[in-house]
């Protein structure tokens, strides 16, 4: 498809698409800042176990790994957040620059490794040679002599959200732990840790805790922890708890890996930052409404595009570019009010006033309004468009909302139904008819909950949308053939019998990445992408293999025989399609005389090369013939035949 | 490519067509021509070379055609030849077409012309031919039928294609019957109907025409293959027990976009006099202005916006801490994190991951695993190469085994050399005469968010406990009720089909996409009617946006039940407001913080190290509008010195944050006032440059986040109207 867009007219991009308004939701920004505890306990390795697959991890070097992976992740995923590490209870002290820190504020024993900011490659190298490099490690992990102030801790994190990320939607602090109570004597500092802690709360910094337990020692929030940490829902203890309100000790005794465990818990911390539509109403009937907010749970994620950099400078900047419109015909600059909509019709422009184009596109208000019910099985399996969007019942505008969303989720996933809608995202958006399908929670092995439960809305092609099938021969396999296809099929089940997308990276992307990392670490380029995504081929070797060559038999022995009764009948056999018998014609016609379909086969291009007659051969069929070999098919005859030659020459 | 296609039109502009019939409002010519300017503005739409048309006038005044020396073929006018017609032509046969005084001009002759036209035009080529003949059938026509038969084998051996439309003509098929026919009518109709019959052409009403255009019509556009190659399981180059099938990839779903609008300026260049090569009536006269001269003079003509770009890097010494480079001195790259990675223009292909075409099957899945919600794309059909029967065989044996197993393919797709690979879901397709595997793209780990909502089911509580009877749970009787309505509710066979039987109601084929055919029809529309207002929409356009009344009312007595059980309230506009809850946050242990700061003094101190906190706890402490005063007096001097201070914008963003807090606590303490003093003062200091010089930017950034003034409506105290609070926002 972008090879279709290359070839529309330069002016029909700058136009008003409908899409759905996903960049406003990505920017609910986050900052993250990771505030490591560093001691003797938390730099031992917990004690041997006898697994084959120990984890060396110390605490702090599975944290700092965590971290560090957490940080490649988000520089792919979420391009615009923050990050940041805080080591506390070091021998050293470090804190940001000097013209930031502004004069007298000092907080001993804690250590700005990276300042909370977009990361940049330095980061990311200072936080990678900390976790890789022994030496490194062990110049900065030096546990300090005197116990390090909480509540200096939790204000210098204050500190740094204060300046460094001001009006971010979601600030939050992420605190590594195995010290249940760090100011067990000192009753004074435990205060004035809780007071530190409220004003986190009221700057809407929300503090997460990974506490680690160890096997001699189970971690208790209460001792301390429980004065810090704030609920971020009102206190009804008839609430319905926050999904992962606090998450479980991770403790480095039961086998499992720490990194792994402590990675698993900071993953289960992602919340939906913001709806992609908030409160749009439900109408189940006629005046019958409750409220939903929708989320975006699938969404194909794209390498950020390029951009223009400036190298005059003492390094790299990324030139920031702002546009201006201008007339076409004095380059005057012109005012967003003097600007006409106009359609191109007729190779020439119909005007309408902005009150009359607001007016054709007004469908009514927003929201989600069910026309009734049908089984899923009407639904075909080819009736998509783009990703669904996750719905969720909310009370903000009805209240009752949840236990009438509730019934109805249930109600059709027990019939296997799905409401039929019609559904306005936002004020003038294009309508679309959409199905709501019911969807239930699912777990990973260990009850983290994979996918929520709750509804799925479903854009549905309009008839406009639904392309007819090419026409083609149908030969229907006989029965032979397909058992012995079923046998290879039953051989290749995927794991679990599943497709897990958290199996599959997406191997373009991380490679796309992963050369930037290495230019901008100005390391030596990977010379091999990791890709998930190629069929394991030994395996299906080895398991299928046999059954292939025994279908390969088969098929060969199945086209004969139908070959010797349906040779001539095939070609008279072609349905005549009355709307363009003159192209089928002179199709049939090329095909009768034997050899020569439109298409050329191997065979004869490999002919024709030798003979060095490839230029003889209509553009069509060089295009097809390089098609089919993934070759471009773009340009002028001659380079169509350079490239068949090349081709063969490269053979 | 669309094939190239040429119709002709013979319009009836007789005497006996300006006539009002039939209880209709305007007269037959111009009923007649909703149907035609409906057909050739939607050819103009296509925008296409090879769409081409040409009108013929029929009974017309005058005689103007190649055969006009002869006695039948006079009143006979070609209005258009055959061509591409863009809108100034459009617009010209507009004002030609129209009632003449005439009775005289045979239809059959004007046929003859057209047939001439055509064959003239098109020669041998490849072309779809037709001709459509529009009439009132009160004319008189030779009605020789020898004549007759000779002119529908010409058409019929040419492969042209004749439709006539007539005006109150009967069609039993249809159900339409005019009483009372005029005798010559009906003969009239009588011979064109065989004239039809003659060459298979269509011969229809108008109100049937008509009554059509509502139902929009659906572009057929010729596939073209996505992907061309194999199907393979295993790798063919290594292994010789790999499978590989030679298949094509189409498209099954692909959304049409509605017409989309480009902006335009008027032309501020007409002193240079080259306007006309920009012709005058080409633009619709704006409503706004419609001067006397507008016709001639081109005061209308439109420019295009272009959009230019300037890049700007960050530069210490610049005034304002930014500085213009040029476009040409930049080079490419992109951006790792906050790092500018530069790759020279050469290079750029490296971070590109390299890949052989191909569609790889990876493994199996059973249809009963697999969420429907996963698919990420439109679909597609994998055929076999079309003109290998072995191949078709061999990809049936795939698709019948997958059906009997009741299982979908995984597959990795990469549909040319050094494209992106995409993990595609294959699933059989078996229908009656046809075959086919079907594909969706399925998402990698990067697509999927894992964000995380509690159960539906079952409620567990803050304190661990498992309930239930829950507000937010349904109770027996909600969950009956909603049954009990969705199963009353059913669409599937509420539907009718051609044969009146029972059938789903709103198939996907019936749902037109509103938004496309509502501005296509407009913008045809003002092509033909510039003065009038746009029609209403069609209502095939928005049927599907309410549930069937008939459906309602079967339901109605359930949708009570519902309600009642449901007991749904809404929430008050007014209690939507956040009304702090004040004091009330504790962390998880319940301590309570505020005493431990208790012992502070009533007035306190606000510092600009720590400000939003403490201005919180200061208004959390607060005894009476004094203190809130107080406090909020003391966070503005804090934010205006940042400002002084700032260097550049650098301080901006933490003013907009404390700003924020300072009015949302205001709005919540309803103090209105109080913030309203505090932005205007704000105000005046910015633009009086007080605030260490010219801080417009500052003023932006507090328009941009719409910082100005409490209105009314968000705070009832507030004296500030919705006028004032607009004005004080754009106003320097």
């Amino acid at each position: 498809m972008a090879d279709e867009n290359k070839w529309k007219p330069p002016g029909d991009e700058e136009e008003e698409e409908e899409e759905l308004d996903e960049t406003a939701y990505k920017s609910a920004k986050d900052a993250v800042l990771f505030v490591i505890e560093v001691s003797e306990l938390m730099l031992t390795a917990p004690p041997p176990v006898g697994r084959k697959e120990q984890d060396q991890d110390t605490p702090v070097s599975a944290a700092l790994k965590c971290a560090y992976t957490l940080m490649q992740q988000r520089i792919i995923s979420n391009p615009n957040d923050m990050m940041g590490v805080l080591l506390y209870g070091t021998e050293q002290t470090k804190f940001q620059k000097e013209e930031q820190a502004r004069g007298a504020l000092a907080y001993p024993h804690c250590y700005l490794l990276t300042d909370l900011d977009i990361p940049a490659a330095e980061d990311v190298k200072a936080l990678r040679s900390l976790v890789e490099d022994e030496e490194e490690s062990k110049k900065l992990l030096v546990p300090s002599k005197e116990r390090v102030s909480m509540a200096n801790v939790l204000f210098c994190a204050n500190q740094i959200f204060t300046t460094k990320a001001p009006n971010f939607a979601s600030r939050r602090l992420f605190i590594v732990t195995d010290d249940d109570d760090p100011h067990e004597k000192d009753k004074a500092l435990k205060s004035s840790a809780a007071v530190r802690a409220k004003d986190l709360y009221d700057l809407g910094v929300i503090i997460e805790l990974f506490p680690i337990s160890r096997l001699d020692h189970e971690f208790d929030r209460s001792k301390f922890y429980d004065d810090i940490v704030y609920n971020t829902r009102p206190t009804d203890p008839e609430a319905p708890a926050p999904i992962f309100g606090t998450a479980a000790p991770t403790s480095t005794s039961d086998g499992i890996s720490l990194l792994r465990s402590l990675l698993s818990s900071i993953n289960s911390k992602a919340v939906a930052r913001r709806a992609l539509f908030s409160s749009v109403p439900l109408e189940i009937g006629p005046g019958f409404r409750i409220s939903v907010k929708g989320y975006i749970i699938f969404k194909r994620q794209e390498p950020k595009r390029s951009c223009y950099i400036w190298l005059e400078g003492e390094k790299p900047q990324i030139a920031t570019g702002t546009t201006t419109q201008i007339a076409d015909d004095t380059a005057r600059t012109v005012d967003k009010v003097e600007i006409k909509k106009a359609y191109k019709f007729g190779g020439e422009q119909i005007t309408f006033t902005p009150e009359e184009v607001s007016q054709l596109r007004h469908f009514g208000d927003p929201g989600i309004r069910i026309i009734g019910f049908k089984p899923q099985s009407m639904l075909p399996f080819w009736a998509n468009t783009r990703p669904s969007t996750f719905i969720y019942p909310s009370e903000d505008d009805y209240v009752g909302s949840t236990r009438v969303f509730s019934a109805l989720q249930q109600k059709l996933l027990k019939d296997k139904k799905m409401a039929l809608a019609w559904f306005i995202a936002r004020k003038n958006a294009s309508p679309v008819i959409a199905a709501i399908l019911p969807g239930a929670e699912k777990q990973d092995d260990n009850g983290a909950q994979i996918i929520p439960p709750g509804m799925w809305l479903w854009p549905l092609p309009f008839a406009d949308d639904i392309r007819q099938n090419p026409d083609t021969n149908l030969i229907r396999a006989p029965e032979p053939l397909i058992d012995s296809m079923r046998t290879v099929i039953q051989q290749l089940q995927l794991p679990k019998a599943i497709y897990d997308p958290r199996k599959y990276p997406n191997p373009a992307l991380q490679w796309h990445y992963r050369i930037l990392q290495a230019m901008a670490l100005e390391e030596d380029l990977p010379e091999k992408p990791e890709d998930k995504t190629v069929p394991k081929y030994k395996q299906i070797h080895k398991r299928a293999g046999a059954y292939v060559v025994d279908w390969g038999h088969e098929l060969h022995r199945q086209f004969e025989e139908w070959r010797m009764e349906n040779e001539s009948a095939v070609v008279l056999g072609k349905r005549p399609a009355k709307d363009d018998m003159a192209v089928r014609g002179a199709k049939r016609a090329k095909g009768d005389d034997g050899e020569g379909t439109a298409e050329v086969d191997d065979g004869q291009m490999m002919k024709a090369f030798e003979k060095q007659t490839v230029g003889k051969m209509t553009i069509p069929q060089l295009k097809s013939w390089l098609q089919a070999k993934g070759r471009p098919v773009g340009g002028k005859k001659a380079q169509l035949v350079e490239r068949v030659e090349e081709f063969f020459e490269q053979k | 490519m669309a094939d190239k296609e040429a119709t002709v039109y013979i319009l009836d502009m007789g005497s006996s067509m300006g006539e009002v019939r039939n209880g209709r409002k305007e007269s037959d010519l111009d009923w007649a021509m909703t149907y035609v300017w409906e057909k050739i503005t939607s050819t103009v739409a296509t925008d296409r070379k090879g769409a081409q048309l040409g009108v013929i006038g029929l009974r017309t005044d005058r005689t103007e055609n190649e055969l006009d020396k002869e006695d039948s073929f006079e009143h006979i006018s070609v209005l258009q030849e055959i061509g591409q017609v863009l809108l100034p032509g459009l617009k010209e046969l507009r004002s030609k077409v129209k009632v003449g005084n005439t009775h005289d001009g045979d239809a059959i002759s004007a046929i003859v012309i057209a047939i001439q036209m055509i064959t003239k035009h098109c020669k041998k080529l490849k072309w779809k031919r037709r001709i459509v003949l529009v009439t009132d059938g009160r004319g008189s026509i030779d009605a020789d039928p020898d004549g007759i038969a000779e002119i529908s084998k010409k058409i019929k051996e040419d492969e042209m294609e004749l439709v006539v439309v007539g005006v109150d003509f009967d069609d039993l098929d249809y159900g339409f019957k005019e009483e009372d026919k005029d005798y010559d009518k009906a003969t009239n109709e009588s011979t064109l109907k065989a004239l039809v019959e003659g060459c298979d052409g269509i011969f229809g009403t108008m109100q049937q025409a008509i009554e059509e255009l509502g139902t929009p019509r659906l572009k057929t556009t010729r596939p073209v293959p996505s992907y061309k190659g194999q199907l393979t399981l295993g790798d063919p180059e290594t292994y010789d027990s790999a499978l590989c099938i030679d298949v094509e990839r189409y498209p099954r779903v692909m959304i049409r976009r509605p017409l989309t609008a480009s902006q335009y300026v008027r032309r501020t260049d007409l002193s240079n006099g080259h306007h006309s090569t920009q012709s005058s009536n080409t633009v619709m006269p704006d409503t706004d202005d419609p001067g006397p001269t507008a016709a001639q003079a081109d005061p209308n003509s439109l420019t295009s916006v272009k959009n230019a770009r300037t890049y700007q890097v960050t530069d210490a010494d610049a005034p304002g801490g930014k500085r213009d480079v040029n476009r040409d001195d930049l080079a490419k790259g992109y951006e790792y994190g906050r790092t500018a990675v530069h790759i020279s223009e050469s290079d750029l292909n490296v971070v590109k991951l390299e890949t052989q075409a191909g569609l790889e099957i990876i493994g199996f899945v059973p249809w009963s695993n697999y969420d429907r919600y996963m698919s990420m794309t439109v679909s597609c059909v994998v055929i076999a190469q079309k003109t290998n029967s072995k191949a078709i065989m061999a990809l049936s044996s795939l698709i019948h085994a997958l059906f009997e197993l009741e299982s979908y393919a995984v597959a990795r797709l990469v549909t040319k050399t050094d494209k992106e690979p995409v993990i595609v879901l294959l699933a059989p397709s078996i229908e009656v005469d046809y075959e086919c595997l079907l594909d969706v793209q399925l998402p990698f780990t990067e697509d999927v968010r894992s964000y995380r909502f509690p159960t539906l089911d079952k409620v567990i509580t803050v304190s661990g406990k498992k309930i239930e009877g829950h507000r937010n749970l349904p109770d027996d009787a909600l969950n009956k009720s909603m049954s009990d309505y969705v199963d009353r509710m059913d669409l599937s066979t509420f539907g009718k089909d051609d044969n009146g039987e029972e059938a789903e109601y709103m198939p996907m084929a019936e749902t037109y996409s509103p938004i496309l055919h509502r501005i296509d029809q407009a913008v045809r529309w003002r092509a033909v009617h510039p003065d009038e207002p746009v029609p209403p929409v069609y209502e095939i356009l928005t049927r599907y946006s309410k549930p069937p009344e008939q459906l309602v009312a079967k339901a109605k007595r359930q949708l009570e039940k519902l309600v009642v059980a449901a007991d749904v309230k809404k929430v008050p506009a007014k209690t939507q407001s956040r009304k702090r809850t004040r004091n009330t946050m504790t962390p998880l242990s319940g301590l309570d913080v505020t005493a431990l700061l208790g012992s502070k003094p009533r007035k306190t101190k606000i510092t600009a190290e720590n400000p939003i906190p403490e201005f919180k706890q200061a208004l959390d402490m607060a005894d009476g509008v004094g203190a809130i005063r107080d406090a909020a007096q003391q966070l503005t001097v804090i934010i205006e010195t940042q400002i002084k201070d700032s260097f550049g914008d650098l301080a901006y963003s933490r003013a907009v944050e404390e700003l924020n807090v300072l009015r949302e606590e205001l709005t919540d303490l309803e103090e209105p006032g109080i913030y309203n003093d505090i932005i205007r003062g704000l105000k005046r200091k910015l633009i009086a440059e007080e605030l260490g010089g010219d801080r417009r930017e500052m003023w932006w950034e507090i328009r941009k986040n719409k910082l100005g003034l409490i209105e009314k409506k968000v705070s009832e105290v507030s004296t500030v109207d919705e006028e004032e609070g607009k004005a004080f926002l754009l106003s320097i």
